[in-house]
């Protein structure tokens, strides 16, 4: 197994690991850790298979923000409860096993179906791919993942970045406030 | 944490550390076209500045340093600068959102860099409202 790989499977541990504690962690702060660790092991994974774009926005979104978020939400609504002596016990039925169980199996079936890691008769070699690497290099953008999002597929970031101003809006109209602060 | 605002490690960490992260994530942003990164990953950075300020110094501070009209005006910044980008295309001769007809000098380049620059200002402001107010008490009255 060559050092990628090894790295690549350590990290795929450690994903599944967090991804396990933050099932069934008893108390919320050890969830939200797990659950950062978790994002930012995928991040790590990103990294492995060279999509540093996506790696940043994981690392920064996923782990970040989103557990910044979370902990401040825990923090206004955790306060007003009284901390439980024990935690309730947990009673796992077998309906939900064997529901999980026959979930992850049929997921899992499908996995030979898909294509090797860089296989080159997958559609993303297409001739668009072999387009969009030239055409942005001409127009002087190096960043082809920028060059997609901005100059290719514009409608659609257009889109994203009205749902993240449409995010503030309504947030802010079911808090009651017509100020930002 | 806005009730322990005073913990030395934490302060110390978080003003060495925010001068890095703020120069990381303005490189992010301005250099998005050359190199890894973009609109969206600046901005979250950058947001997520305002974030570990928070944490040192409390919520109720930081929300005190920032500006609400500033913060409104960099929330708009990518809707605004993205119609005036695809509007501009269509006033010189193109299509909306096409960029190579705009009588300027490498013209995708700068226009792609002016859209991502208005993402990143709306990434990160939305971000740092949807944090001071989700930390804001629940009483659902406005801020002092």
């Amino acid at each position: 197994m060559t050092a990628t790989g090894l790295l690549l499977a350590a990290l795929l541990v450690l994903v599944v690991v967090t991804a396990g504690i933050t099932a069934v962690a008893r108390t919320l702060p050890t969830t939200l850790v797990a659950f950062a660790v978790y994002s930012l092991g995928l991040a790590m994974v990103w990294v492995v298979f060279r999509a540093p774009d996506v790696a940043l926005t994981e690392a920064a979104v996923g782990a970040g923000v989103t557990t910044a978020l979370f902990l401040m939400l825990l923090r206004r609504t955790g306060a007003r409860e009284a901390p439980q002596p024990t935690a309730p016990t947990r009673r796992v039925r077998p309906v939900s096993v064997v529901l999980s169980a026959a979930v992850t199996l049929g997921l899992l079936a499908t996995v030979p179906s898909l294509p090797a890691v860089g296989a080159a008769d997958t559609p993303v070699f297409g001739p668009v791919s072999e387009f969009y690497l030239v055409d942005s290099a001409d127009r002087g953008i190096d960043n082809v993942v920028t060059a997609v999002l901005v100059v290719y597929r514009g409608f659609d970031t257009f889109g994203e970045i009205a749902v993240v101003f449409a995010a503030a809006v309504a947030v802010l109209a079911v808090l009651g406030r017509e100020v930002v602060l | 944490m806005s009730r322990h605002p005073d913990s030395p490690v934490v302060v110390a960490t978080v003003r060495v550390l925010s001068l890095f992260i703020l120069t990381f994530a303005l490189f992010t942003l301005f250099h998005g076209t050359s190199s890894v990164g973009g609109g969206f990953q600046g901005g979250v950075v950058a947001a997520a500045v305002v974030v570990t300020l928070a944490f040192a110094f409390g919520v109720d501070d930081t929300a005190r340093w920032l500006s609400t009209g500033r913060l409104l005006a960099l929330a708009v910044a990518a809707p605004v600068v993205f119609v005036v980008v695809a509007l501009a295309g269509v006033a010189t001769g193109g299509a909306f959102l096409q960029f190579d007809h705009l009588p300027i000098p490498k013209p995708s380049v700068y226009a792609t860099e002016a859209v991502e620059l208005g993402i990143g200002a709306t990434v990160g402001a939305v971000i740092v409202v949807l944090f001071v107010n989700l930390a804001a008490p629940a009483t659902g009255g406005e801020r002092p």
